[in-house]
């Protein structure tokens, strides 16, 4: 009995080494990329200034023909959802580590690189467009890189007088004269929309978006990247609204909440039936 | 077995000795200062509560306002625009920041805040301890961040004392500098003026233009500027002229809602003699010069207020109640609380 015992625990002892050594060569984690990919429709947006002969001119769906000069974006509260429905959240509550802005401007800020995600399939991808009420506070002691990196001056995604960050921020021109265009999103909101014991006041800019994978993203031996094509088409002719710009909108009071609702349902998806706004995914890499 | 356990319980022991250490007592006597709510005033912000001051607290708070390390070139406190000659607003038309840079409006007075439940023109913040640091970081006004101005006051002594003395610890954080600043801005209590005395029978009198000036007001003006905080808190469009800026639209910058574009929270008259010029972004140099633009029309709008709609987008006024309201509106100056 004795001997048959220390038999079994040598068994154990030998077949947990095994697995061991199978871990090194099949890694428990590894990264996800995303990478976004800005369009007018399906074409990547060149940017340039007013008298620009590069930049890519789109039209929008009412004849306005319209380019940026800049196009910044904050992506934050990354899930991943298994094939088996289970959810990886990816550092939702540290805007250091799971918050980024991406900068058309900057090609280095197209790929956010998702670090040490299980092993798995993964069927569905979720995120934020800006930031969810209760981080968005600017709060350089908590978040000191994100803060950094979103106030920089040339990145300007800080909202002062609101104490949050912008969330998109686009600038460009519109029409043959090429008329000044300043599209800047972003929260007031003081406790929760629809929930009439703590909403005071103020508008929710944000935006929680959800992309069904068109085939697995399998993080294991190889590390996927997911291409996430946004598509600035949808500013002025979304699902939610169609967008003419002029001197009512194009520039006064699209740095304020007044009509910037407009603007954030065609980008981010009304929360209800359109749970995708401009962004769709392009592309599965494994 | 009985080591084991004497061995459990003692790792318990010094868990339990661990936890202890986590809780300090205060050493310091830092009495809680009783807001003296005048008679006839609203209640206080709900947020006063969880923020009362505290004798080291205000005093704090009132070296902070007056720090010019708070801006990133080390030139601008808050009292460089709330001076309290002024009733803590300032007289130029706009405020004027860090290298001269000038703010999108003009510097509202600071005064019975901890009465008040929206604070700025459009209302944005409701809880005044969320307020300083919109000036630190904003890059018409200080130009700084909360980090940076730790560092530059972090070693201090005067500051880790004062820390210590309010809070109990001498480091210097972020939410110390925002309460204490707070703490000190709800003692600011003006009720002390010539109108104050007179409701309170301590024997002054209204002259004559003053007494025919404050039936007027009863008329004409009181249905905004009512409650002793004479206004009654409400956001209103009253067609002055707009601010050219497209950042503005008044509360809508807030709330997103069409009806409230240029919509402005009713100004306090308590000490508008001396917080000229007059209007969000300043429109209006002289109290008479708002009581004429009144008189002769205001800017219609969709959304303007029906109060002035009824009353075909003016207030009539002969110049003798423009007088007779001016010296009324001067009974509300409390030369006290300015420092006269």
């Amino acid at each position: 009995m004795k001997t048959q015992k220390s038999y079994l625990l040598f068994l154990v002892c030998s077949l947990a080494l095994m697995s061991c050594s199978k871990n090194d060569d099949n890694p428990v984690a590894n990264n996800i990329t995303l990478h976004f990919n800005n369009t007018f429709k399906n074409t990547t947006i060149v940017l340039g200034d007013a008298s620009s002969s590069t930049a890519t001119v789109n039209t929008s769906a009412e004849g306005q023909v319209h380019h940026f000069s800049e196009l910044k974006y904050v992506i934050s509260n990354i899930r991943l959802i298994k094939a088996d429905g289970s959810e990886i959240p990816y550092n939702i509550n540290d805007l250091d580590q799971g918050a980024t802005v991406v900068d058309h401007s900057k090609p280095q800020t197209l790929d956010y690189v998702l670090s040490n995600i299980p092993v798995g399939e993964y069927g569905q991808l979720k995120f934020g467009l800006g930031v969810r009420p209760e981080l968005n506070t600017l709060d350089e002691v908590r978040f000191p890189d994100f803060y950094a990196a979103a106030g920089a001056n040339d990145t300007q995604m800080h909202w002062e007088w609101g104490t949050g960050y912008r969330f998109t921020k686009i600038e460009g021109f519109y029409d043959t004269d090429h008329k000044e265009m300043s599209v800047h999103t972003g929260s007031t909101v003081e406790g929760t929309n629809g929930e009439p014991d703590t909403y005071t006041q103020g508008v929710d800019a944000y935006r929680d978006i959800t992309l069904t994978l068109p085939s697995h993203a399998i993080v294991g031996e190889h590390a996927p990247r997911i291409t996430i094509n946004a598509d600035f088409d949808k500013l002025l002719s979304g699902k939610t609204n169609t967008i003419i710009l002029g001197t009512g909108n194009a520039k006064p009071s699209t740095h304020t909440a007044a009509n910037m609702v407009l603007f954030v349902d065609n980008l981010g998806g009304n929360g209800s039936s359109d749970l995708s706004g401009m962004f769709s995914v392009g592309s599965v890499e494994n | 077995m009985e080591r084991v356990l004497l061995f459990l319980s003692g790792l318990l022991l010094l868990l339990s000795c661990n936890r202890e250490k986590v809780i300090e007592p205060i050493p310091y006597d830092n009495p809680e200062i009783p807001l003296n709510i005048p008679d006839g005033f609203p209640s206080l912000n709900a947020f006063v509560g969880e923020n009362k001051p505290t004798k080291y607290g205000v005093e704090l708070g009132e070296k902070l306002f007056h720090e010019k390390k708070l801006s990133g070139n080390n030139t601008i406190s808050c009292a460089s625009c709330h001076k309290q000659s002024s009733a803590f607003a300032d007289n130029n038309v706009q405020a004027i920041g860090i290298y001269g840079r000038v703010g999108l409006r003009n510097t509202p007075p600071l005064q019975n805040l901890a009465f008040m439940k929206f604070f700025n023109w459009d209302g944005n913040i409701l809880q005044l301890e969320k307020q300083p640091l919109v000036p630190i970081i904003t890059h018409e006004e200080m130009n700084s961040s909360i980090l940076e101005v730790i560092g530059k006051i972090r070693d201090d002594y005067e500051y880790k004392d004062l820390f210590k003395k309010a809070f109990g610890d001498e480091n210097v954080t972020a939410d110390g500098i925002y309460q204490s600043i707070a703490q000190y801005e709800y003692t600011l209590i003006s009720a002390n003026s010539k109108y104050d005395r007179i409701r309170r029978n301590e024997g002054d009198t209204f002259t004559e233009s003053e007494a025919r000036g404050y039936q007027v007001f009863q008329q004409k003006c009181m249905s905004c500027h009512s409650t002793e905080l004479f206004t009654d808190q409400r956001f209103r469009n009253v067609g002055f002229p707009v601010n050219p800026s497209t950042e503005e639209a008044g509360r809508a910058r807030v709330t997103g809602i069409p009806a409230d574009l240029m919509s402005f929270r009713v100004p306090s008259l308590r000490n508008a003699e001396y917080t000229a010029p007059y209007g969000s972004f300043g429109q209006f140099p002289t109290l008479k010069s708002v009581l004429d633009y009144f008189d002769n029309g205001v800017l219609d709008a969709d959304n303007l207020d029906p109060i002035l709609k009824d009353n075909g987008n003016r207030i009539p006024l002969t110049e003798q109640e423009k007088e007779d309201i001016i010296s009324f509106i001067k009974t509300l100056s409390d030369s006290t609380f300015v420092g006269k």
